[in-house]
């Protein structure tokens, strides 16, 4: 049943859905602290319980202006290589079970989009993205240049 | 696999490794009756704990170790390399059983006979031990084989990600503490409350602090598999080699010794493959044959320095050059320009290889750039002292602990950072008078007493503007030195405080950028990024080598220094006459400013209210202006006078040579301070003036009395008296008909117009320096010199 189950949020501008087990949890973020020097789409530092997040601001990472977090802004925290991210969300909506199977995506998407977006779900008469976050967290080369 | 065997197997590993490094230096030196006993009883442990688990092949191997180490000790048997090699033999056979035993869970079948046979060189074969745990005899143990048994139950192993978790679990606790006392504080709570609450965090810092250790390991077992390494690798190479190491007491973070160990083998074995020259060669050079490697490890703060250092021929650095041209790391161009250090570190770089050719000893695809790399990552530094021809020592230097350092916070940016308080050398402000700041050709350098450091501003660094908020009179420098031979001048906005802080590694792209090296929660539980000094430096591409920077000025300006600290010290200021004057510096409790309206009129002085307390005020009347007035707050040890000044000018080194003033007052004297003349205040003539009732205040103890003789021009009674009133003394004129205890005799001439008779007498010179060696007088103004013949002469008086 997991794996059928997906969180429906609102990340850079676009619904997408990320699949359950890919997450970790759904905080609200503190006041970040900024990182100077690091890579655009690092939006900045902060702290749940005893651990120190990376902030990533998602707009960056498909090819938008970056958007400042705001203090109590829903984040969408996920472990990747051993490290804690979080990604800002401009809304979460829901969490649901999509019975619906996963399609391929069709059509072109931009640039920023095709190379986070892993396939495409049908849900309440909508399509959605379905997204890896863990794409989120690097930058193409060609960006972090 | 069940518990007891991985407690087997985690504690052989331990003892094999430990056994190997002390049978070589026992082979060393086969008298030390000490070292035989205790490897006799590691093996013996083995035995007895293997035979417990039914593990026959240990059992039987462990024991054929015993019974000739035991034939050894009781003089059965001679110690000699075929003996060695054959325990070496069987504690290489043990460690591959205990490697199977943990893969497969169970001990697998096999023959050990062969080893045990060549550990039977003698010629007599002893008897084939019994293979099964109730024949294994287990042998009356004699009194000192339990001492070190008792020991192993007073420790008990605990799974590294069980401390990992309780570390992470009191970091926890202490971000909530610091939570609940900000709401404390804000809601005000009462004082009963408070002081539980305070108790809870002292012993939660307590906790923190046991934490940390717990992780902490003497670093002796990191140099335990050392020796065996040198033997063997020796023994193939036809070398002699004399290892020894040293402070293996000194305690490390387990997870740094994990992170250094394999660099730290490879270096070994490079000094003994690359290093240590074939015998011919180094009778050729006039050497010892048997070369010499030693490893120490020492704490200097909160840093480990392991040193590995050889006697063999050391770096070439015009060979390094040859080699790094011949493998196209470099071209012939760019090696002119390098300096000596340049050509060392050449060594360094990727794909580079001392050896001619790749030997198998240490051509295996890991050079020294993957010993520096994997250094720092943990945090630390490699560093060559080369002596070319006599020797090489490689220094790494690592932080004691990857999880908890010291660090400095500082402000840039309008946000803080830390820095590694190891690598802080010294801070000042920038506004210091012994801070010269220059922009030469766009760059920035800084001349701190006479030596100069490249120059970085922290915004600049990191691409940031200032923020507006900053107050130009809080700007510090940070001297840093990353690394031995290299310092460099940070500067920051504000010196925040410092703090032990719990460094974890930031996120790769972060780390990526190379000016961090990790992140960390200081008290306040708001993130922040721990400066990477080398990183820094790096990144802004200076060169901050010291060498070639006039370190003999350095040397000069540290003595000159040293000399200004043990010299006395003047307060320069300007008192509210305009006036340049000075005050001996130790009489000064601090300055204090208070709004002019805090001066009042009483009996006919001027006292000054400050808090709770009113002190006199040296002033003739009230001052007209009303705003703010800066006090020197002077203090004798009883009493607080306040002196009013306009504006603290300078501190400097009182001058040797004073001119006297020539009648006693406020003034001592005239001093050069910079080609001005600049008066001394005396604060004894003031204390003296301000002293409540020097005679009724008296205690009614009885005060020795000093007689002045020949006070001809009043020095004695305006100048000597009050201080030694200060002192505790009672002064009383020459014509006093008071009987005295001492005498003060203040001529210069030698002979005093009055008879002391049975008084003792001190005889006072006007000269600075003594006519004589045996000269017992005094100089007038040596006011230690003077209380000390007194209170030798007398007793009594304050010390």
């Amino acid at each position: 049943m997991m794996e059928k189950l997906y969180l429906i949020a609102r990340i850079a501008d676009t619904r997408v859905a990320l699949r359950s087990r890919s997450i970790h949890s759904v905080v609200a973020v503190g006041t970040p602290v900024e990182v100077p020097a690091a890579p655009p789409h690092v939006a900045g530092l902060f702290a749940l319980r005893s651990r120190v997040f990376t902030l990533i601001d998602p707009h960056v990472v498909v090819g938008l202006a970056p958007v400042p977090a705001i203090a109590g802004q829903r984040v969408v925290v996920v472990d990747v290589a051993e490290h804690g991210y979080a990604l800002l969300a401009d809304a979460i909506e829901d969490v649901c079970f999509i019975d619906a199977p996963e399609a391929r995506v069709t059509g072109k998407l931009l640039p920023g989009w095709a190379r986070v977006a892993e396939a495409m779900i049908e849900h309440e008469g909508q399509s959605l993205l379905v997204v890896d976050p863990a794409h989120f967290i690097t930058l193409p080369a060609l960006k972090a240049a | 696999m069940d518990d007891l065997l991985t407690d087997f197997l985690a504690e052989t590993a331990e003892i094999l490794a430990e056994a190997g490094g002390a049978l070589v230096a026992w082979e060393a030196d086969p008298a030390d009756r000490a070292r035989l006993d205790a490897i006799f009883r590691l093996v013996h442990t083995i035995k007895g704990s293997s035979s417990f688990l039914a593990l026959p092949r240990v059992t039987a191997l462990s024991h054929a170790a015993e019974d000739a180490l035991d034939q050894v000790r009781r003089g059965h048997r001679s110690a000699n390399a075929e003996l060695v090699t054959g325990v070496l033999g069987i504690v290489d056979r043990l460690s591959q059983l205990c490697a199977l035993l943990g893969q497969a869970g169970a001990e697998p079948p096999g023959d050990d006979r062969d080893v045990i046979a060549a550990l039977a060189a003698d010629g007599e074969t002893p008897e084939a031990p019994e293979t099964t745990a109730d024949g294994g005899e287990i042998q009356l143990r004699r009194e000192d084989d339990f001492a070190i048994d008792a020991q192993g139950w007073r420790t008990i192993r605990v799974p590294l990600p069980l401390l990992d978790s309780v570390m992470t679990g009191v970091t926890d606790i202490v971000l909530a503490r610091n939570e609940f006392a900000r709401m404390l504080r804000e809601t005000g709570a009462d004082p009963s409350l408070i002081a539980s609450f305070d108790r809870l965090s002292d012993s939660i810092a307590g906790m923190r602090q046991s934490v940390s250790q717990m992780r902490m390991q003497r670093i002796d077992k990191l140099f335990a598999p050392l020796p065996r390494i040198v033997r063997d690798l020796a023994q193939d190479l036809g070398k002699k080699i004399r290892f020894a190491t040293s402070g293996g007491e000194v305690e490390l973070d387990r997870e740094m010794m994990e992170n250094i160990r394999d660099p730290l083998i490879h270096i070994v074995r490079n000094a003994i493959d690359h290093g240590i020259e074939k015998l011919d060669d180094r009778v050729a050079a006039g050497k010892d044959i048997t070369a010499g490697i030693s490893v120490s490890a020492r704490q200097s703060g909160n840093q480990i320095e392991i040193e590995v250092r050889d006697d063999g021929r050391g770096l070439s650095p015009d060979a390094l050059v040859q080699k790094a041209i011949a493998a196209r790391l470099l071209s012939a161009a760019d090696a002119r320009a390098l300096t000596p250090r340049e050509k060392l570190d050449l060594i360094f770089r990727p794909g580079f290889s001392t050896a001619s050719k790749i030997t198998a000893i240490s051509g295996r695809g890991v050079g020294m750039d993957i010993v520096k790399a994997n250094v720092e990552k943990i945090g630390g530094v490699v560093d060559l002292r080369n002596d070319e021809g006599r020797g090489l020592a490689v220094v790494l230097r690592v932080p004691m602990t990857l999880t908890i350092i010291s660090g400095l916070m500082v402000r840039a940016a309008g946000q803080y950072f830390a820095i590694p308080r190891g690598s802080v050398r010294e801070i000042l402000l920038e506004t210091n008078d012994s801070v010269r700041i220059e922009r030469i050709g766009g760059g920035e350098l800084v001349t701190v007493r006479g030596e100069p450091f490249p120059l970085l501003r922290l915004e600049t660094v990191l691409g940031r503007q200032r923020d507006p908020g900053d107050d130009v009179e809080d700007r510090a420098l940070v001297l840093v030195r990353p690394g031995q031979g290299q310092s460099y001048a940070l500067s920051v906005a504000a010196i925040h405080d410092h703090e032990e802080l719990v460094i974890k590694p930031a996120a790769p792209m972060i780390m990526a950028t190379g000016l961090y090296a990790g992140t960390t929660l200081p008290d306040n539980g708001r993130p922040v990024l721990l400066l990477d000094v080398q990183g820094i430096l790096a990144a802004a591409a200076i060169d901050a080598s010291e060498t070639g920077r006039g370190l003999d000025r350095t040397v000069e300006a540290d003595a000159s220094a040293a000399a200004e600290r043990g010299a006395a010290q003047l307060l320069l200021f300007r008192d509210v006459g305009g006036r340049t004057r000075g005050v001996r510096l130790s009489v000064i409790e601090r300055v204090e400013e208070v709004p002019a309206l805090a001066l009042f009129e009483s009996a006919g002085r001027i006292q000054v209210q400050i808090g709770d307390d009113i002190f006199p005020v040296h002033a003739a009347r009230l001052p007209e202006d009303h705003g703010a007035l800066k006090l020197l707050r002077l203090y004798d040890g009883q009493m607080v006078l306040c002196y009013p000044i306009e504006a603290v000018i300078d501190i400097v080194r009182l001058p040797d040579m004073t001119q006297p003033a020539a009648a006693p007052g406020l003034i001592a004297g005239v001093a050069l301070i910079g080609g001005e003349p600049v008066e001394i205040v005396d604060p004894f003539w003031l204390m003296e003036q301000y002293a409540p009732g020097v005679a009724a205040a008296a205690p009614a103890a009885r005060q020795p009395v000093c007689r002045l003789a020949d006070d001809r021009d009043g020095w004695g009674g305006n100048f000597l008296a009050p201080i030694l009133r200060n002192a505790g003394y009672r002064v009383v004129p020459e014509n006093s008909d008071e009987a005295a205890d001492v005498l003060l005799c203040l001529t210069d001439a030698g002979i005093c117009a009055q008879d002391g008779g049975d008084v003792p007498v001190i005889r006072l010179r006007a000269s600075a320096a003594a006519a004589s060696a045996d000269d017992d007088t005094v100089y007038r103004y040596d006011r230690g010199a003077l209380l000390d013949a007194l209170r030798r002469h007398v007793g009594g008086g304050r010390p």
